[in-house]
């Protein structure tokens, strides 16, 4: 699942600077450092997966994770791996909300697979936007609330399957879409504007949020972004990008 | 090397890897006036002549860079070699380090279990990636633990540099045309490199194999023009000639046996399948495009044989904890018979796959020797690989046989082909003549045209198996219908 949410990323932030008039002549598409001297912050790393390839691209990465546990299996991982040794790759044991207390802000805020775990994800979305830096980037992923995606994530792969530990998901705390873009309809965060202005049809304006759909396709072995708008595309895991606007 | 001498190991590129090579700017490093176009290809049956002619005006291939229509393009090895070389030198970031062997390849256990190379110049590499292009007895797949199966073919192939007259201009197309003529004891292939010289690729019994190399070079090109003239029976005689008598047999000798044996065969001394025809003068005969020139003799010191074999690797990247961050690709994935000269086509295939599949990963900051980064691959090589291997070795099985109902078969199987354009094209696209295929090749889904030829071929393959069982059993040799039984069980 990591390359496709590396993935998205890089074709997210490719767009940007091609609209932020950075790369007009779309030299960067062949670009493999295309996180460059961007600071990152990996909530909930994990062991370190995304957290890796980020750093790869170019970013200054700090992964963190609730889980002291899972810090010291990233750490470890990382330490076999001599490129990432010297480089600008930390991981620490804290949480969102301890970070938000504190200063440094970020470019990137990445949170995958997070939010359907966290027990208040109003609270935890509040932290996450703080922690952005205006005109900086949030990428969130998650599974949609919805009876394939329990059909999917809970009936299959926990229950029948055993794929994922049973117990690991709670459908009820599934988040949708549309409440994700709710949420950053109206202002959030320190800045008084709201990051998404307006929606056409429920679709946030493309210079301000998308939402995509992935899906695991058995027969390539990989997960890969559903074309944008397919019919169904956001019923299950999804992708979500959302950009801070610049205060007033 | 001299503009007339050329190095006896040479290769066919089809149009797919030429672009591959074009695209990677090797190609343009090639020297090109010792590289040969091959625009028609003349296959036949040494047991019934059954024929079959490939064209590349016939199946539709246009070429972009100003040559006639072309299926192949022949290069000796060293030339391709000397440019890719060049390639890497003008590419930043290689480091090539000649001179030195691998003394030893080990597992980093301490540290997540990199491979470390140690090489005989004391110099030590920690591998992200380490990268099996390391031939037929690869020490990396030995390292990785990846078995390997297939079998040794009953056959070694002798190949030399050839001279012959140049065809005549105006009247004969020019040296072209590769032929291969389909003998019992395995196909005999010649290869045009320029209008005097061409290679061969002879595969044959090994016994026949050492009597060949052996004798004077003389006495080879007489039996070279032999075998692609001569019935198949008549063949049978040669070989115990040459192998009964190498020591005292002169060139004139062949030559007399080889005569006398068009005389009993009724061949016009004035066709061109009359070993006079190297003296003929003037107007060539009418069927002299049917079979290559006359060889006159053969390049000195060029003359050598090699072993054949069918091998697949189980698997092209490291398993588990042993073989990880290892990858293998060309020979040290898959050797084959070269019939259908695709070993070197294959292989550049594979390096095209794995860079592609490296770039992938590097763009989304994937650790390039991790077994994601790597899978698609082997996704994309193994099972295209595992028919083209499958298919020649069927075909080698095929043509194996003297048994008249499997000579019947396949005689109007090539027949038949031989009148279907539609199909002979796709064959010739998916054996990778098309220059506009690549992309599609590397990307392909679903039905291939080689998917179809390889189940055609793998039900005339079994057929073959069963008909030469029956057969055998049939003339009374049941002992040997018991063998072959238990030979395809102990494949199996």
């Amino acid at each position: 699942m990591n390359p496709v949410r590396v993935k998205f990323i890089r074709e997210k932030m490719l767009e940007v600077a091609r609209d932020d008039g950075l790369d007009e002549e779309g030299d960067s598409t062949e670009n493999a450092k295309i996180l460059s001297g961007l600071d990152v912050l990996d909530i909930g790393c994990g062991g370190g997966l995304l957290s890796e390839s980020l750093t790869r691209l170019g970013a200054r990465t700090l992964g963190v994770d609730a889980s002291a546990s899972n810090i010291a299996i990233a750490s470890l991982h990382a330490s076999q791996d001599c490129a990432l040794q010297n480089s600008t790759l930390s991981y620490r044991n804290a949480t969102a909300e301890d970070l938000a207390k504190e200063t440094p802000r970020y470019d990137v805020v990445c949170s995958m697979e997070v939010i359907e775990h966290v027990d208040n994800p109003a609270a935890f979305l509040r932290s996450c936007a703080t922690l952005v830096k205006p005109g900086g980037h949030l990428f969130l992923s998650t599974v949609s609330r919805t009876p394939l995606a329990y059909l999917l994530t809970v009936f299959a792969a926990e229950k029948v399957l055993r794929l994922v530990e049973p117990g690991t998901h709670t459908c009820e705390k599934y988040v949708k879409p549309s409440e994700l873009l709710d949420f950053f309809r109206s202002p959030v965060g320190e800045s008084k504007r709201s990051w998404i202005t307006n929606m056409y049809d429920g679709i946030a304006p493309r210079r301000e949020a998308e939402v995509r759909g992935i899906m695991y396709l058995p027969w390539k072995g990989a997960w890969e972004l559903v074309p944008r708008g397919a019919f169904g595309s956001t019923e299950c895991n999804y992708l979500f990008w959302v950009r801070k606007p610049m205060p007033l | 090397m001299p503009q007339d001498a050329f190095s006896n190991r040479v290769s066919s590129l089809t149009n797919a890897s030429r672009k591959f090579l074009s695209d990677i700017g090797a190609w343009s490093r090639v020297d090109e006036s010792r590289v040969a176009r091959i625009e028609e290809m003349q296959v036949w049956d040494g047991v019934s002549d059954a024929s079959i002619t490939f064209n590349a005006n016939e199946a539709g291939i246009s070429m972009k860079d100003g040559h006639a229509a072309y299926m192949t393009t022949m290069t000796e090895n060293l030339n391709l070699q000397r440019a890719l070389i060049r390639t890497l030198d003008s590419t930043s970031g290689v480091n090539i380090i000649d001179n030195t062997k691998v003394s030893s390849i080990v597992k980093d256990t301490e540290n997540g279990g990199w491979p470390i190379v140690h090489t005989s110049s004391g110099g030590t590499f920690r591998a992200r990636l380490l990268v099996g292009a390391d031939g037929p007895n690869s020490p990396v797949r030995k390292f990785a633990g990846i078995e390997s199966y297939g079998w040794a073919y009953d056959t070694r192939a002798i190949v030399a540099t050839l001279y012959h007259a140049p065809r005549v201009e105006g009247l004969q197309n020019p040296n072209t045309t590769a032929y291969q003529r389909f003998l019992p004891t395995g196909p005999i292939a010649f290869l045009p490199l320029s209008s005097t010289a061409s290679s061969f690729v002879w595969s044959t019994k090994p016994a026949i194999a050492a009597a060949l190399t052996n004798v004077d070079g003389q006495i080879l090109a007489h039996m070279i023009n032999a075998a692609f003239r001569l019935p198949e029976v008549s063949l049978r005689h040669l070989y115990r000639v040459i192998m009964e008598e190498q020591e005292n047999l002169t060139p004139e000798m062949i030559l007399e046996e080889i005569r006398w044996r068009e005389r009993s065969h009724s061949i016009d001394q004035y066709s061109a399948y009359s070993s006079y025809a190297t003296e003929a003068l003037g107007v060539p005969a009418d069927d002299a495009d049917l079979v290559p020139p006359v060889v006159k003799s053969v390049q000195e010191g060029t003359v050598a044989s090699f072993p054949l074999r069918l091998s697949h690797a189980d698997s092209y990247i490291g398993e588990d904890e042993r073989g990880a961050r290892t990858a293998l690709l060309g020979d040290a994935a898959h050797t084959t018979h070269p019939l259908a000269g695709q070993g070197l086509n294959m292989g550049l295939g594979d390096a095209q796959a794995l860079a592609d599949a490296i770039n992938d990963a590097v763009l989304v900051g994937g650790d390039i020797g991790s077994r994601t980064a790597l899978l698609p691959y082997t996704r994309s090589r193994y099972f295209e690989n595992h028919k083209l291997l499958s298919v020649v070795d069927k075909l080698h099985k095929l043509y194996g046989s003297t048994l008249p109902p499997v000579v019947w078969a396949r005689s109007v199987g090539l027949e038949v082909v031989n009148e279907l354009d539609v199909l002979k094209a796709a064959i010739m696209i998916s054996a990778g003549s098309n220059l506009g295929s690549l992309k599609e090749r590397v990307g392909r889904q679903g039905v291939s045209p080689w998917s179809v030829a390889a189940t055609g071929v793998e039900i005339a393959g079994g057929l073959v198996d069963a008909v030469n069982l029956v057969g055998r059993t049939f003339q009374g040799t049941v002992s040997a219908g018991l063998r072959s039984v238990a030979e395809s069980m102990e494949r199996r």
